[in-house]
């Protein structure tokens, strides 16, 4: 079954996979991607690193057909091509393993294989026919060309994340079956869900992908880009700043290239604020089975408790229960100096908490309503049974005056701002509240410009200096040590390790240990 | 620009205040007429049967239609209610003759505490079911077409499976012997009720969260508003108003029976409501609307019998316009998929 290890090529060797010249990509005044030249040589793993918002995920997009480029030229394999749809870049050869997993999990591994753009010109399904016996044998064929053994017949819901990540390479490898060049495979941040022992599966099978096509991969753990990529591109503010040979290069050249100069923060001592203040949230042994364990965390007001770890790590179930959103199995939860026995949202609500989650789209907002009425959504225990419209709008335009929001109309639809102003208004939403004392922030940064990742910042900071309680899901290690007083690392839904900045001084390495 | 909120670390762009005027434009269009739509339709078929038939409107076609458009409007707006929070009550029009019949009964010995006792039962079978959809997490269609079931089951018990007249029913039949500029004290009395609601969701808490419930359920949630609570009151509130429709058909016909006058107000109920422009996912409502949406319900049958068309073409012609109608009215403001 493992025919197709060495491919018949009719690319002529030393010919670049992929060649791009000069990619631009503008949106409105942010230059996304600037004049990016980098070629992929045949059959070699390229890592591409770069901090959020340098222009990777812009880029990837327009190598699968997801943007058009504004100027530059593209070639595959010697020849130049321009995409217009993701079908056009499939066609081409190019297959994409997304950040986040696109899987259907209740269909079964072999029609998750078949799904793919070009579905109808595949002999499994042609005329729309489900031909079962060949599409597991199509399957598990494929499958065995990335070196699993998964039963194509699995449902993908039942089996494990790094064999889910192998079905998703899988499917990202049939372009190859279908058009017969040698496949060119994106690979999105693939070890960012995954265990420590898994993601050394994957980085096997990674190396093994190079037999077959190219690979670019895509990740934040340099050492894991160390170890797999024959060539790193490092990208900062849209351009390419390196393309080296990973033999030339050391980790920490390549965080001095992503991150650009070593930048300190304003980090206002923890000391300046109450350190002598009661704790406002106080949790015991908070268990809930399948999420966390044994979790111990206090929080004081004006003080920040980061809290990081990987996808299952526990940690935004856990926040979730602080919030009532989610029960607990076991464990103490105190806050404000009462134990808490029955909890909900909307309890916490009205006693000061505020919850701003990760998916902004569908639990942060209510994108159908104004901005202004999203503003004045959260029951935070003002009483009164009306809305003062007059009031609402006042308020609106304060905070959107104070936030630098955009467009400057409260009354349009929330739904109709880019992200970066929905999460300004959804911040506000708390912030504007009277009664505030916990913020709880899962990913608040997620998604956000660095313009509007500032102005979202510098209104935790300053809540927090105000004597706001914060409990910080960082998107990064940075913006964890950052922002944090106190850091806590989560693997497995257990606290591995805790930091009390006022004392330690952590690195990102120290902490990415505990985590994985 | 709809979908400019793109989720990853791209630098999305803001969309600049004055650069966008050319969607806004649009929206505004649209707003417009999801505002006046159901009145511009009932306005238009209103004309098209006055111009075809001069004596409908001389002849009492009016008040006719006011008094035939009451229990209709006052179903729809409990619907619209619930439709407004996202979910369906199948039920309502089956409490509404269920109150009927229970009025017919015990107005002659009970008289006023007769009435009051209608409007507590009512609304606490809406309460029941809205009670029973929030915390045992049942479907709203799913539920309430049970209880439909049930309510009818009772209703042919208490009523004997015969008509009930009602004694004593001197106390309510003013309602329609009585009027407004020739128009029934009960439709005047469902119009304000409609106004009451369209005030109740504009400027109260209660009217936001409403809408907050009904637009996006998870957002209102993580926003501290009680989302159960404010299901069991849009049910709550259609029962409510389920049993001011069952009252109106006591005043209207004296009597009740499980097959008689307002047997067949579900259908209607739920029509007079999208056609009265509310959106069937929820969140988008308007109660003033629903009142033209009722009047063009109840418009097309008498106005189809006034313009002469044969009986066997009622339900054709009934059908056609009604699709027409929700093709015209039915909100696409913020709906992207229409269920």
């Amino acid at each position: 079954m493992t025919k197709a290890i060495q491919e018949e090529r009719p690319v002529p060797a030393g010919v670049p996979a992929l060649k791009l010249t000069n990619i631009t990509k503008v949106f409105g005044p942010v230059t996304a991607v600037d004049k990016v030249s980098l070629e992929i040589p045949q059959n070699q793993v390229v890592g591409l690193i770069g901090e959020n918002g340098a222009g990777k995920s812009t880029l990837l997009k327009i190598l699968t057909g997801l943007h058009e480029p504004d100027s530059g030229v593209m070639e595959v394999a010697g020849k130049p091509v321009r995409f217009r749809r993701p079908q056009d870049a499939a066609a081409a050869g190019f297959g994409v393993v997304h950040q986040e997993q696109s899987l259907l999990t209740n269909l079964s591994v072999a029609e998750n294989i078949a799904m793919n753009a070009l579905t109808s010109k595949d002999n499994a399904t042609k005329g729309g026919w489900y031909r079962w016996g060949q599409l597991n044998r199509e399957a598990e064929q494929i499958l065995a060309r990335v070196g699993a053994k998964i039963d194509p017949r699995a449902i993908v819901g039942d089996i494990s994340f790094v064999d889910r990540q192998m079905v998703e390479i899988a499917r990202a490898l049939r372009v190859d079956e279908l058009t017969h060049t040698s496949p060119i495979v994106i690979l999105d941040e693939p070890t960012s869900v995954l265990e420590r022992n898994e993601t050394a599966i994957l980085e096997r099978e990674i190396a093994l992908l190079k037999n077959i096509g190219s690979v670019i991969f895509v990740s934040h753990r340099l050492d894991e880009v160390m170890r797999i990529c024959d060539r790193i591109v490092v990208m900062r503010s849209g351009s390419v700043v390196a393309d080296r040979p990973t033999s030339s290069v050391t980790e920490e050249d390549l965080f001095q290239l992503m991150v650009g100069h070593a930048s300190q923060a304003t980090k206002s001592e923890a000391a300046d604020r109450d350190k002598g203040s009661e704790p406002l949230l106080a949790v015991s042994g908070l268990t809930r089975k399948g999420e966390y364990k044994n979790v111990d965390l206090t929080v004081r007001p004006g003080h920040c408790v980061a809290i990081v770890g990987t996808l299952g790590s526990g940690r935004e179930s856990l926040v979730r229960a602080l919030f009532g959103a989610e029960p607990f199995d076991s464990g103490n939860l105190t806050y404000r100096g009462k134990q808490l026995r029955s909890w909900s949202a909307a309890e916490a609500t009205r006693s000061g908490m505020a919850y701003v989650p990760a998916e902004r789209k569908v639990e942060g907002m209510v994108g159908g309503l104004s901005a202004a009425e999203n503003l004045v959504l959260a029951r935070t225990g003002r009483s009164g049974w009306f809305v003062g419209k007059g009031k609402q709008k006042k308020l609106a335009q304060e905070w959107f005056e104070r936030l630098d929001t955009r467009p400057k109309n409260p009354s349009l639809h929330l739904s109709r701002f880019s992200g970066g102003n929905q999460q300004k208004v959804v911040m506000a939403k708390w912030l504007q509240s009277e009664t505030l004392q916990l913020l709880i922030l899962d990913h608040p940064l997620r998604g956000l410009d660095p313009g509007a990742a500032e102005t979202v910042n510098a209104q935790i900071r300053a809540a927090r200096d105000g004597g706001t309680a914060v409990i910080l899901l960082a998107d990064t290690l940075e913006e964890a040590l950052d922002m944090g007083d106190d850091v806590l690392v989560m693997r497995d839904g257990e606290v591995t390790a805790r930091f009390d900045l006022t004392v330690d001084s952590p690195t990102s390495l120290d902490l990415l240990e505990k985590m994985v | 620009m709809p979908d400019n909120t793109l989720s990853d670390s791209a630098p999305t762009t803001a969309p600049a205040g004055p650069a966008t005027p050319e969607p806004r434009r649009q929206v505004r269009a649209i707003t417009v007429w999801t505002s006046v739509g159901p009145f511009a339709v009932f306005a238009v078929l209103f004309a098209l049967v006055a111009i075809l038939r001069p004596n409908f409107v001389g002849g009492g076609g009016l008040p006719i239609l006011a008094t035939q458009a009451t229990a209709i409007l006052l179903v729809g707006l409990g619907q619209a209610m619930v439709l407004h929070v996202g979910s369906i009550d199948l039920s309502n029009a089956a409490i509404a003759l269920f109150g009927a019949i229970l009025l017919a009964k015990s107005i002659g010995t009970m008289g006023v505490g007769g009435i009051v006792l209608v409007i507590v039962v009512c609304s606490a079978i809406g309460a029941l079911n809205g009670i029973l959809i929030a915390f045992f997490q049942v479907p709203s269609f799913a539920l309430t077409l049970g209880t439909l079931g049930l309510l009818q089951a009772a209703s042919l018990i208490i009523s004997n499976a015969t008509t009930v007249y009602a004694t004593n029913a001197g106390l309510v039949t003013s309602l329609f012997t009585q009027g407004i500029a020739n128009l029934a004290m009960a439709f005047w009395i469902a119009v304000l009720v409609a106004i009451v609601l369209w005030a109740m969701l504009r400027f109260t808490v209660l009217g936001q969260s409403m809408t907050a419930v009904g637009l996006n359920e998870t957002g209102a949630l993580f926003s501290g508003i009680r989302t159960r609570l404010i299901k069991i009151v849009a049910f709550t509130l259609s029962g409510l108003l389920s049993s001011l429709a069952g009252i109106m058909i006591i005043a209207q016909a004296g009597s009740a029976s499980s097959t008689g006058l307002g047997s067949d107000l579900l259908l209607p109920g739920i029509t007079a409501a999208i056609v009265g422009g509310t959106a069937i996912t929820g969140g988008i409502t308007n109660p003033i609307n629903v009142i033209f949406g009722a009047l063009t319900v109840t418009l097309i049958p008498i106005g189809a019998a006034a313009l002469g068309v044969p009986s066997e073409a009622q339900s054709l012609v009934y059908g056609l316009v009604i699709i027409i109608a929700v093709a015209l009215t039915i909100s696409r403001r913020n709906v992207g998929v229409v269920k």
